[in-house]
């Protein structure tokens, strides 16, 4: 696993994937390198979040998909 | 008005009767501390202007009093102004001048609010609050009344104050001569960009008494005077008309604001003024005549630096600035000084105002720079125990202003000092000092309204 | 060493010591010789500068010829401040200050039409600016310096001025010296 992101300069339409193994879709990127609000593709050990919109946190990023 | 009121202010520190005035007030830190709380929490305070901050999102951080604030527009298009702390542990949420953001983000912990000041984004809201902390009560502080008045932005943190429009009573007309257009149509004023922020070793109060109306301290800028540093290369300023014009302090009693300013005789014709260049020559010639084809009491006077209680400067002449005198300590000010021009103006008229301004105001104004070395050593010689004991006297035309003015058709109200041939009086500066001890007095907006008790008409007049 | 290396090493020289030169006049208050040293047509700029998020940098600083700025000058002005300061009686140099100019970090950015023969020179350079007056009232400037020079007979005239003071909130509470 590579080391912290550096989530500040994200495109719109990014996916990332989280601690919780879930995966989002940025839709807005405040560009503070703190929070991206997103919206849930996956979401294995919650899957209501699926489709529903939620500000991420950067330390809650572990990846982002190429 | 004089009684001696419980914490002693008056007659003991601020004596209207024989017009003397403790030093302690500049230079004790108490006091000092008593005043954040009784002055400047209580008080309409200048944040800003509306054209610092078009578009939603963008954000202006500004000061009152000693405290950082956010002046911003919500993504609705809402203007806001928010204590510039976060909720958490007080870090400052914003630590850029300006700009446009979609939210606040703290850079401690991570809290985030929006631009209406909400808090958005709580880190590990879900694990570590385990969803119980309740963000609807730990948005941003907002400040308890806000207004914007033809652009300009005020707030106060006391819900029971009265209203801005209200608060600034009949001076309202010396606020409106620098922000409606030079030519008399209403907030034609465009802020230039770039705020000037400096400082300086002094009370806050020393900057707040002189542009109160400092007539007397022309001699202090004699050097300016004989190098020249006006829009004709000559003196300071270039007012031909002002050999025509009743000069005068007007104060507004019970509010605090005062003046000097300069009536017209009635019917008087424009000058010409700014030779050096044709073009702006034009311009103003073009304006003064427009003005004094609109009806109104502002066509006939023409302004000069005054006061609103109790830290915002204006000049509405030029240079066209306001400056808000920030404390930071009994001992220092934090000076912001905002530049105007007409927005309509050609950019010939701007840029040559523009020079103009910075040759005159701020830190390397050749003028203020003077104001600011009297300001600073009358600080420093002020502060010795001995020193306090001799309170400054302000006595200066006591007892020869008059109850409204009248010359030529022309009513003004308020406490009127004719300085044509007196040239100087301290009412401006009594009037300030005044309406400082019962800020300082009072324990609360009540008590300081008097003017709903006294003279109900005016109320009514203000709205 | 080649030519053209020379050449610049001796430009480069050649400017700082011009600039020292400069300063020493400030410093000693030989305020009409240091005016001569100006070009007629000089343009002397004090933008402000703001704090930005990082990526903004072009909104760091005042705009110049449209913004307010600490100086925008030309000679005219620069000699009234003189002129000012000779008065005797403007009181904020009255008694007058105890200036040190340092000017350090000299660097060479253009030379036109060429380094071996420089009609005109764009420089670069650190300023470190004391200030103690009265009894010990003292300022710190300190910053960046953009010149122009201009070839004029043996010497040089400056041309153009960019003053870049690193400082947001200005820390002084006037400006009445030169940089
Ligand atoms: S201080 Fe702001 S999040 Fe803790
Ligand atoms: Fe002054």
């Amino acid at each position: 696993m590579s080391g912290p992101i550096n989530i500040r300069d994200l495109a719109v339409g990014a996916r990332v994937v989280l601690g919780s193994g879930a995966e989002a879709e940025i839709v807005s990127n405040p560009n503070d390198g703190v929070w991206l609000f997103a919206r849930y593709l996956a979401s294995p050990r919650d899957p209501a979040l699926v489709g529903q919109e939620d500000m991420i946190f950067a330390q809650d990023v572990v990846e982002v998909r190429p | 008005m004089t009684t001696n009121g419980p914490r002693g202010y008056r007659p003991g520190l601020v004596d209207l009767a024989t017009g003397q005035i403790s030093r302690e007030i500049f230079v004790n830190d108490d006091i000092y501390a008593e005043e954040q709380e009784r002055v400047f929490a209580r008080s309409w305070l200048f944040v800003g202007h509306e054209s610092q901050i078009p578009n939603p999102g963008d954000f202006f951080v500004s000061r009152m009093g000693e405290e950082s604030v956010i002046l911003c527009r919500d993504r609705a298009g809402a203007v806001h102004v928010f204590l510039n702390s976060c909720r958490h542990r007080g870090m400052k949420v914003c630590r850029y001048d300006d700009g446009n953001t979609t939210v606040f983000t703290c850079p401690y912990h991570g809290w985030s609010y929006g631009t209406d000041g909400a808090l958005v984004g709580v880190p590990y809201f879900r694990e570590a609050y385990h969803s119980a902390l309740d963000k609807a009560r730990w948005g941003l502080v907002e400040v308890a009344q806000m207004c914007a008045y033809k652009g300009t932005v005020w707030a106060n943190w006391d819900a029971a104050a009265p209203p801005f429009l209200e608060y600034l009573g009949e001076f309202r007309r010396f606020l409106d001569l620098i922000l409606d257009g030079w030519d008399g149509r209403e907030g034609q004023a465009e802020l230039l960009g770039g705020v000037q922020k400096w400082l300086i070793p002094c009370n806050w109060k020393f900057p707040a008494e002189n542009f109160s109306g400092d007539s007397y301290h022309n001699i202090s800028h004699r050097s300016v005077d004989l190098v020249g540093v006006g829009p004709s290369g000559k003196s300071r300023r270039d007012y031909g008309e002002l050999d025509v014009a009743r000069k005068l302090h007007v104060a507004i009693p019970d509010r605090g604001h005062q003046t000097i300013t300069y009536v017209l005789p009635s019917g008087h014709q424009p000058q010409p003024a700014y030779q050096n260049s044709p073009e702006v020559a034009e311009y103003f010639r073009h304006c003064e005549e427009e003005r004094r084809r609109r009806p109104g009491a502002n066509s006939r006077l023409i302004g000069a630096p005054g006061e609103i209680f109790p830290n915002l400067a204006l000049l509405p002449r030029q240079p066209r600035t306001l400056a808000v005198w920030h404390p930071k300590g009994a001992h220092q000010t934090e000076v912001w000084r905002f530049f105007f021009v007409d927005r309509d103006a050609p950019a010939a008229v701007k840029n040559f105002l523009r020079d103009y301004y910075i040759r005159y105001s701020g830190p390397a104004g050749m003028t203020e720079q003077d104001d600011m070395e009297n300001w600073n050593y009358a600080h420093a010689a002020s502060r010795g125990v001995i020193a306090r004991r001799y309170p400054y006297t302000y006595e200066m035309g006591l007892g020869h202003a008059v109850e409204n003015y009248e010359w030529e058709g022309l009513l003004l109200p308020g406490r009127v000092v004719d300085l044509t041939a007196a040239q100087a009086s301290e009412e401006p500066m009594r009037n300030l000092y005044r309406r400082w001890a019962e800020f300082m007095e009072a324990d609360s907006w009540d008590e300081l309204m008097t003017w709903r008790r006294n003279a109900p008409r005016e109320a009514v007049a203000a709205k | 060493m080649s030519d053209d290396r020379l050449a610049r090493v001796l430009l480069t020289h050649e400017v700082a010591e011009f600039l020292y030169a400069e300063a020493e006049l400030l410093d000693e208050r030989h305020y009409d010789e240091w005016l001569a040293l100006l070009a007629d047509d000089i343009r002397y700029w004090m933008p402000m500068r703001r704090n930005v998020k990082y990526g903004e940098a072009a909104r760091e600083f005042t705009r110049e010829q449209a913004d307010i700025a600490w100086f925008d000058e030309g000679k005219e002005t620069l000699t009234r401040r003189v002129r000012q300061i000779q008065t005797g009686i403007h009181w904020a140099e009255e008694p007058q200050s105890r200036i040190a100019h340092f000017v350090s970090n000299v660097q060479l950015i253009e030379a036109t039409p060429s380094v071996a023969d420089a009609q005109e020179v764009a420089a670069k350079c650190r300023f470190l600016v004391y200030r103690n007056r009265v009894e010990t009232e003292t300022d710190l400037l300190i910053g960046k310096r953009e010149d122009t020079l201009r070839r004029s007979g043996n010497g040089w005239l400056v041309a153009r001025r960019k003053i870049i003071l690193d400082q947001n909130v200005l820390m002084s509470k006037n400006l009445t010296f030169f940089f």
